[in-house]
């Protein structure tokens, strides 16, 4: 029935015209496309037949079968058959090789588990320091060097909580310094979860015309400054959106990625009202000498490309107890961080008796980062 | 009759269960972080976390201040030529035509308040050099100098008191420790300097060429 001259592809699964043979789409070689009424009406015999012609057995398969048991030249089965099987083969041939050494066995055991864990949020603790004394090990027999990396999990009792005073910050940026050196953010692209904004005073917090890339001596006259990161908030947009639940809210307030879990699809980017999240467009690099190897595996651990990232509120510190990086750099101590739970911490003094706002509160998104003045 | 009022009650009964239980699912959420803030915290009872192993560097005292009670950095032995009767031992009119050749205290200029309101002796006592003195007269630690401070700025000290002025050092957790007026500010010019930012993005001003 179907015409194997025909080079093109076309759908024909709701068509009752008969679609088989000649270059126009009702069916006749000879004379107008009006011109042929005869086969307008098939048997539903027929139409069955046509149809198995046109998709062939992918009729009769569910979502499973049409994606493995696709036909395709050999070309395409070899490529799609190697790439799949790349790592697997790999890791069971240098496994069960005798020639290879230990090193480069225990590598592609370490390669194989880790290409097939499952998601972080997901993982009993055993499965998370697994995968931290996997990543430990991996970048030891990669570099050569130790890094020490936590897979500590949120404390009981404790909601983190964020309050910045607009009077004191005099935008010297050094949090921002702190924050990249800490978190391992990628040098050359100079990703940086923090931003402040030079903003002009009397005209209010206006985004569209503050500077957030000022070079100059600071404070400057006549402005003031106001810095913004992932607020962390308790109804996260970016959470919602996330189609892999590769990022969510963790027990302590902490809202994480898991950067080994994220496709990359920047749902979250475009879902966060504040610009809290970075994409790696290309594979972050931070020289050897200069990576904090006090890590975290939801904090900063090293990134791969086509992941997000964004502020964790230093998860490797704050669970130890230690404040961000970006509190303690900042040098006109305009930065308040605290256990939004402790009625006797600083932040719920601050909270409870200086006049707060934050940042589109109308939105809902229920942000745990409170700006106050003096 | 009476079986289908049975079953209505049956059907509402049933109804009622699945809108209680369904609200009762989402016990663990709130309509504001306020409410959950409130909520959660009624039966706080401390956390694990202790910020004592990075406070161990710093030498701190405890003070309470009203309900306030938190580590500051001892200060006296961070002053480098302290106890300051090793020099003064004498009057200052007696130093001062003593003629020993090295002048004292050179670099040090008041730009603080102005000078009808403040000079050298209205927090130093030249008759007990070893300690500070209030307005009245009072004897003041070098320790808690944050005491002759908050005599005028009485606002920035009920802040630094409950956190909101000042630099929390250590960690979040518990004991609280901060930093004391004049571990920021220079007393004699307390004042913060204008400066250059840390660091300028270059990236970004590509990204926005």
């Amino acid at each position: 029935m179907s015409d194997n001259s025909k080079k093109w592809f076309s759908l024909n699964l709701n068509s009752k015209t008969k679609q088989s043979t000649g270059s126009c789409g009702c069916g006749s070689t000879t004379g107008g496309c009006g011109s042929s009424t005869n086969d307008h009406h098939i048997s539903d015999k027929k139409f069955d037949e046509e149809v198995l012609t046109a998709i062939g057995e992918e009729k009769k398969k569910d979502g499973f079968d049409q994606v493995f048991e696709v036909k395709m030249d050999r070309r395409t089965a070899f490529k799609q058959l190697t790439a799949s099987l790349m790592i697997g083969a790999g890791a069971v041939s240098t496994s069960c090789s005798v020639i290879a050494g230990d090193e480069t066995k225990e590598k592609s055991q370490i390669d194989w588990e880790e290409q097939f864990k499952g998601n972080y949020k997901l993982m009993t603790d055993e499965e998370k320091n697994g995968t931290v004394e996997r990543l430990v090990r991996s970048y030891q027999i990669r570099t050569g060097k130790t890094v020490n990396m936590s897979s500590q999990n949120a404390e009981e009792n404790v909601l983190f909580g964020y309050a910045f005073n607009i009077s004191k910050c005099q935008g010297y940026m050094d949090c921002v310094s702190a924050c990249v050196e800490e978190n391992n953010q990628d040098r050359n692209s100079q990703m940086q979860y923090i931003r402040i904004h030079e903003m002009k005073d009397g005209n209010g917090f206006n985004f569209n015309e503050a500077d957030d890339n000022y070079y100059h001596e600071v404070p400057a006259e006549g402005h003031f400054y106001m810095g913004t990161q992932c607020f962390h908030c308790d109804n996260p947009p970016c959470v919602e959106v996330c189609p892999v639940q590769a990022t969510w809210r963790e027990d302590d307030g902490l809202v994480v990625v898991d950067y080994d879990w994220c496709v990359g699809c920047r749902y979250c980017m475009a879902a966060c009202p504040y610009d809290g999240r970075r994409f790696n467009w290309s594979k972050p690099e931070v020289p050897e000498e200069d990576v904090n190897k006090n890590q975290h595996y939801l904090g900063n651990r090293l990134r791969k490309k086509g992941v997000m990232e964004k502020c964790t509120f230093c998860v490797q510190r704050s669970r130890a107890g230690k404040n961000p990086a970006c509190v303690d750099a900042c040098p006109t101590g305009a930065r308040v961080f605290g256990n939004l739970l402790d009625p006797n911490s600083t932040i719920r003094w601050v909270l409870e008796n200086k006049k707060v706002f934050r940042l589109k509160e109308d939105l809902g998104t229920e942000p745990k980062f409170w700006y106050f003045m003096d | 009759m009476n079986k289908q009022y049975n079953l209505r009650i049956l059907v509402s009964a049933v109804l009622f269960a699945l809108v209680f239980v369904s609200c009762k699912g989402h016990e663990e959420e709130y309509h504001s972080v306020m409410e959950r803030i409130e909520a959660e915290s009624e039966n706080y009872h401390g956390v694990t976390l202790s910020t004592e192993q990075y406070l161990q560097e710093l030498q701190t005292i405890e003070i309470t201040e009203g309900e306030h009670t938190f580590l500051i950095p001892e200060r006296k032995s961070q002053i480098k030529s302290f106890a300051c009767t090793e020099c003064h031992s004498k009057s200052l009119k007696e130093l001062q035509d003593s003629n020993i050749g090295k002048k004292a205290h050179w670099d040090i200029a008041i730009d603080h308040a102005n000078e009808e309101t403040m000079n050298c002796a209205t927090c130093h006592n030249t008759s007990d050099m070893d300690n500070l003195k209030s307005l009245t007269n009072k004897r003041i630690d070098f320790n808690k100098s944050y005491n002759l401070c908050s005599q005028c700025h009485t606002k920035q000290f009920k802040d630094w008191k409950g956190g909101a002025h000042g630099k929390n050092v250590g960690g979040w957790a518990p004991p609280r420790a901060a930093l004391t007026c004049v571990n920021c500010h220079n007393p004699h010019k307390p004042h913060f300097e204008s400066r250059w930012p840390a660091r300028f993005n270059t990236q970004k001003v590509k990204e926005r060429e």
